[in-house]
């Protein structure tokens, strides 16, 4: 981690109208900076919002509300179409359907080689074909895979050609939105050592997104905590796992089953009631601790504090 | 214990236009009363279908078991009629499905599905059937379940609606209740509620669990025992305490390596490599040899019987023929076994004696 701000999000809203009266605010005023190489995790339970904040960073939905800053430039903001383009090469995203995110009737190099062809990166049609191939071999494909369809690859695979597809266009930052959640264990750990392998020798900064937490503090460098479109709790994934103190992270840790049965035998979980809160005022993100923040009101910030330093 | 359950060389194939695919090839094993069984594997290792054919819920054409007993309090149930079959499914075995979503008719509302249980299998008449309903909502921690028993499955969320097929599981007081997998379409937090519920209903009503699931978080939450299968085939059987601190199958090491604990920081995931074989070739020798590090010569040629570790614990590995070279697990594995005073090397743990 080189300790430069590679994205700036800060007070992201992501509100959709389902009625003529009735607003979702699936994201509501999210703030975070990620840093160039690092892994940042995004976990929650489903309908958190921690999609929707990957979707509108990367201008897949128009930000209802707040900022998006890469390398300081505003992602949300008018640009010219040659700034766009600029734009999407250097952001790129992983799905996690790797059943749904390709398209059928096309063969792997055409799919891999889109991105290639909409920025013009390659001159002749050798070089595409062995850009391609050099992509396959990358996330440890055969270079004959090229010439097939997505329907004669298994999950795992599948999920190999997106990474390609992902890479082909030499991106900086990769959103990984639950990746690995439709694949089996085994597959699992192949697809997370290959992020982590490839991000070890071209430096990419990933934004990985999951609810399988233990996968995510394993990947990631730091961890934010989101619930019901707000991040609750912020830190280094080591603290975060350590120190939790928001209720809300406490209770998602307490829940994860882990694959040792002594310590299934004594855990028991934390549920999670929002009730107990401070409710005298608005929470707002205060950092309890250097590289810790936790929503909070002062009076519960000043508990968080005494909490931490036993 | 006595055994309620007992699976004797299950052969179940399907025939399809490619040729046949054999899913099952030849599963033993027996279930306990009161016991809960995990079976753990990847997907298509075949076992979700050792258990449909156990509930005789394999669609016939194009699946057909081909060979083996299942007895079931003495019964065959591999040879039953249809018609004799219907009086035990749903009343003595009973499935809740993995998919909370697709598992209930979103045109009947959830009390009618309870219902039809009831007054199938225990004769009861409707108004008897829609207390015990109510009732059985209020088991599985259903809030306001007077009113909640006439409402329609989309007025429920994920989590309730899997509650409500535990419901119409548990109706007839089965003996052996089948869970497909009953989590893995829920949250975190969810899940441990559920998961939670199916102890506590087991507590009261003694009955048998077998438990399908590829998380083997959640495995060694619930299980009693655990059965891995790989390839049709159950290779490694024993207490969740042999299977977690002594596993013996390389098999089980990869599944075992592949998950992070929360204190591996910077080592690499011990992954399996390649993917499960073709069932409809399955391949000559031991299955998994082709992905397996420490394969031996005649893995290639000669499928490895059971070989047994204790009188619980049984692995089909030809690692544990006494001329097969001495082989220490991977370090993620044995840093697991480690933490519980077991260095790997002791041939038989202990520690599920107890």
């Amino acid at each position: 981690m080189s300790g430069e701000k590679l994205l700036e999000v800060s007070n992201l809203k992501q509100h959709f109208k389902t009625g003529r009266h009735s607003v979702v605010k699936a994201v509501d005023g999210v703030s975070f900076d990620i840093y160039q190489g690092e892994t940042f995790g995004l976990v929650g339970e489903s309908g958190c919002g921690k999609s929707t904040t990957g979707r509108s960073i990367i201008r897949l939905y128009n930000a209802t509300d707040g900022d998006v800053k890469f390398k300081g430039v505003d992602v949300h903001g008018t640009k010219s179409h040659a700034q766009l383009k600029m734009f999407n090469r250097k952001m790129q995203m992983i799905f996690q359907d790797p059943y749904a995110s390709l398209n059928p009737r096309m063969t792997v190099l055409d799919i891999i080689a889109e991105g290639l062809d909409i920025h013009g990166l390659t001159s002749s049609s050798q070089e595409r074909k062995a850009r391609v191939q050099e992509l396959l071999e990358t996330v440890g494909l055969n270079k004959e895979h090229a010439n097939r369809y997505p329907h004669e690859f298994s999950g795992g695979q599948r999920q190999r050609i997106g990474i390609a597809r992902a890479l082909a266009v030499d991106p900086e930052f990769i959103i990984a939105d639950e990746p690995i959640s439709a694949l089996d264990v085994s597959i699992q750990a192949q697809v997370v050592n290959l992020l982590k392998d490839l991000q070890k020798k071209h430096g990419y900064t990933y934004l990985f997104i999951a609810h399988d937490l233990s996968m995510v503090k394993y990947i990631s460098d730091r961890i934010g905590v989101m619930y019901f479109g707000k991040i609750v709790e912020l830190a280094d994934s080591d603290e975060l796992y350590k120190n939790p103190l928001h209720p809300y992270t406490k209770s998602l840790l307490s829940a994860i089953p882990l694959p040792d049965p002594d310590y299934e035998r004594s855990r028991t979980r934390v549920p999670y009631d929002p009730s107990q809160l401070d409710s005298s005022e608005e929470p707002e993100f205060r950092e309890v601790q250097p590289k810790h923040w936790v929503l909070c009101t002062t009076k519960e910030f000043e508990a968080y504090k005494q909490e931490i330093k036993q | 214990m006595e055994n309620i359950l007992e699976v004797k060389n299950l052969h179940v194939s399907f025939d399809t236009h490619g040729g046949e695919v054999t899913a099952v090839r030849g599963v033993s094993f027996d279930l306990k009363k009161g016991e809960t069984l995990a079976i753990v594997g990847e997907s298509g290792s075949g076992k979700s279908v050792t258990t449909r054919a156990i509930a005789r819920l394999i669609p016939s054409p194009p699946g057909r078991i081909k060979e083996g007993e299942i007895l079931f309090n003495g019964k065959d149930l591999a040879k039953l009629k249809e018609k004799q079959m219907q009086q035990i499914r749903g009343k003595d075995i009973s499935t809740i499905f993995q998919d909370p979503m697709t598992s209930l008719n979103p045109t009947m509302k959830i009390g009618k599905q309870i219902m039809e249980g009831l007054m199938k299998h225990q004769k009861m008449d409707r108004s008897l059937a829609k207390k015990k309903a109510i009732e059985l909502l209020d088991l599985v921690g259903l809030p306001d379940a007077k009113e909640r028993v006439d409402q329609y499955p989309h007025q429920f969320s994920g989590g309730q609606r899997q509650r409500v097929v535990i419901a119409i599981a548990l109706a007839c007081n089965p003996q052996i209740l089948i869970a497909d997998e009953p989590t893995t379409a829920l949250d975190v937090t969810i899940q441990a509620q559920i998961l939670e519920l199916m102890k506590d209903i087991q507590r009261k009503t003694e009955s048998s669990i077998i438990f399908i699931t590829h998380d083997l978080g959640v495995v060694a939450n619930v299980a009693d025992r655990v059965a891995v299968m790989y390839a049709g085939k159950i290779v490694e059987i024993g207490t969740v305490d042999e299977i977690f601190y002594n596993p013996k199958h390389p098999y089980t090491w990869g599944l075992l390596g592949s998950m992070p604990t929360l204190d591996n920081e910077e080592e690499s995931l011990v992954a399996i490599p390649g993917s499960p074989p073709d069932m409809l070739q399955p391949p000559k020798g031991d299955a998994f040899a082709p992905r397996n590090e420490y394969a031996l010569e005649i893995d290639n040629e000669l499928d490895p019987p059971m070989f047994k570790v204790s009188d619980t614990h049984y692995a089909a590995t030809w690692l544990l023929h006494e001329y097969a070279p001495k082989v220490e697990p991977p370090a993620a594995v044995k840093k697991r076994m480690k933490g519980f005073g077991n260095t790997g090397a002791s041939p038989i743990s202990k520690k599920g004696d107890d």
